[in-house]
């Protein structure tokens, strides 16, 4: 795809996404909100895992991590929730330039376990630090205005998710996220020609763990109330199932994931608390088949009859 | 309170060790950690309740039942979900890890939310050198858990399976070279990993009652003790599962009884920045 075309196609997705909001009601305007905030998880963790082959299941500490830092910051200490927003970005960019050059000299299996360590001693600490985080009861945020409105909360959270898209795209489209994928694919090869290994797969891991920090942060101060459900593993594995299902190692893959499993769980959501399994059901199987995701299967249907002349894939 | 601390130190230990096998085992052959490890000995909690319990087999036999069925879990597993991402390591990261959400929203779904609890096999306590009286299913678990880690070591070092499952260990390519089917090897051996996690469960059950989630400290215990032994190490296992209870026991009776899972992910910190290959380095078995 071009570089103007694809400038005009997203410039007509982000007029869309301002208009949309406005005629509907409260409540589909809370799920595209929190959708939004699934679309940054989602695509920051693809960073990860689809681009430098890394499976962290640390992702909604981090979250957590931004949004209990923003949250206390402001309860004990009265300061503002942007000021709140940008420390607990950077606590959670801090702790996971830490994690990263801790465990990834070891390989990536060192990650994985340490980040589910780190995301079950996280939720225990917040449980038993009552006096702090309120623990399970959830701690009382003020929000980002003065003046309650959810249809600038849905604005503040489109600005960010572009913003983080933005990021990210330019991040893979650069020299460095050749050196991501290069990581990925053969990390041996990768280290002859050069590719610093260890630095790269722990700056993808910062700016990731950055990004899940400031999304955890804004997420926060929206709902209200933080409470351990953010830095859970249900969570964490809602970001996993949608970009897996989407598409894993493609940019847009996590974003319709996103939109996808959280409109879908709204909608399961009225026969019970069954989307949990039913994503994870759907998850296997996807990941089983078609490791590229919903996006991959689309692809595959659409380049095969002219798959010699097309460069779609490439986009 | 120190012996006592010592005492369920050992006991839980034990159980740490075992499981901490069945994930080494499994990292040492095949490079893969299953992240469902804990919610199959979970599984296997449940599998013994269900047929003691509900069904009134005798507490052996559905012990044993529980585990078989445990064991061909997991070779189903392997051959479904595992087997196709050789080579990739990170899938059978994330497919296990799917699976044991999908498995703790399955047990909510059929067992709900409340724990459930296998039948003693022993009643009463035993007065442990005029120190303290202790549960005797307690005592029991620490012989099973004991009795059968000895034996997964006669398995391992003594017998011809157990030769093959070191040679794969140590160099995959040589011992297919000498005629091992590794492919069958892996099935087997992930199936092997499962039903120790099995065998911790049906242990432990009647102990600590199971609940859908009650596996994920279980299991997360098992990876540090993976880490702290030294991955693919037998003996790592054992030393570290040891230390683990025991630092865990005291910690929660000296210092903070809330934070009794938090002393292993320090020690994992500890490890990991000083020495990084765990006690026993990496994988002769």
């Amino acid at each position: 795809m071009t570089g103007k075309r694809l400038g005009f196609i997203s410039a007509l997705i982000l007029a869309g996404m301002c208009i949309l909001p406005l005629g509907l009601g409260i409540y589909p305007q809370h799920v595209l909100i929190v959708s939004l905030f699934y679309v940054m998880m989602a695509s920051s963790w693809n960073l990860l895992a689809g681009y430098t082959g890394q499976v962290s299941f640390g992702h909604a500490a981090m979250a957590g991590i931004g949004a209990y830092t923003s949250g206390i910051l402001a309860v004990k200490a009265g300061i503002d929730p942007w000021i709140g927003v940008c420390a607990g970005t950077a606590i959670a960019a801090l702790l996971g330039l830490g994690l990263g050059a801790l465990c990834l000299k070891m390989g990536g299996i060192y990650l994985s376990l340490t980040t589910l360590a780190f995301s079950q001693i996280l939720h225990i600490v917040i449980v038993n630090e009552y006096d702090v985080t309120r623990g399970t009861m959830g701690l009382q945020v003020p929000g980002l205005m003065a003046e309650y409105s959810k249809i600038t909360y849905y604005y503040i959270m489109l600005a960010a998710a572009v913003l983080t898209l933005a990021i990210l795209y330019r991040m893979i489209h650069s020299n460095l996220g050749l050196n991501f994928r290069a990581v990925q694919n053969d990390e041996v090869a990768a280290k002859s020609i050069g590719v610093k290994v260890l630095q790269v797969r722990v700056l993808a891991f910062t700016v990731a763990s950055a990004m899940a920090g400031f999304a955890g942060g804004l997420y926060g101060h929206y709902l209200l109330l933080i409470t351990p459900e953010i830095p859970s593993l249900d969570l964490q594995f809602n970001v996993l199932a949608m970009t897996v299902i989407g598409g894993m190692g493609s940019f847009i893959g996590p974003v319709i994931g996103a939109f996808a499993l959280n409109i879908l769980a709204e909608k399961i959501r009225d026969y019970g608390e069954y989307h949990v399994l039913v994503f994870g059901l759907v998850a296997l199987v996807v990941a089983r088949f078609a490791p590229n995701g919903l996006l991959g299967i689309w692809r595959r249907f659409r380049t095969r009859p002219h798959a010699r002349s097309s460069n779609r894939l490439q986009d | 309170m120190f012996a006592i601390s010592l005492m369920n130190g050992l006991v839980m230990g034990v159980i740490y060790a075992l499981a901490a096998l069945g994930v080494s085992l499994v990292v040492g052959i095949m490079n893969v950690v299953n992240f469902a490890h804990g919610e199959l000995y979970i599984l296997a909690g449940y599998f013994s309740y269900l047929f003691a319990s509900a069904l009134g087999v005798n507490f052996v036999l559905a012990m044993v039942i529980a585990v078989g069925l445990v064991f061909f879990l997991g070779l189903l597993i392997e051959y479904l979900l595992i087997r196709p991402t050789y080579g990739n390591d990170m899938y059978s990261l994330i497919l296990t890890f799917i699976l044991s959400i999908v498995l703790q929203n399955a047990y909510l779904l059929i067992f709900g939310p409340y724990p459930n609890k296998p039948p003693l096999w022993v009643q009463g306590a035993t007065d442990v050198f005029g120190l303290f009286l202790y549960g005797n299913q307690r005592l029991a678990a620490l012989a099973a858990g004991a009795a059968l880690i000895a034996v997964i070591f006669v398995i391992i070092k003594k017998t011809w399976f157990g030769r093959i499952i070191r040679a794969a260990s140590q160099d995959r390519e040589m011992a297919e070279l000498n005629g091992v089917n590794t492919t069958r090897l892996n099935m087997l051996s992930f199936g092997l990993g499962c039903a120790l996690a099995a065998a911790a469960g049906v242990i432990l059950a009647p102990v600590f009652p199971v609940t859908p989630t009650a596996g994920v400290p279980v299991a997360l215990t098992a990876f540090v003790v993976v880490v702290l032994g030294g991955m693919g190490s037998l003996w790592g296992c054992v030393v570290g599962g040891l230390t683990l209870g025991l630092v865990e026991n005291f910690g929660a009776a000296f210092i903070s009884s809330g934070y009794k899972n938090v002393f292993g992910f320090m020690i994992l910190i500890l490890v990991l920045l000083v020495r990084p290959s765990g006690l026993f380095g990496r994988a002769k078995i």
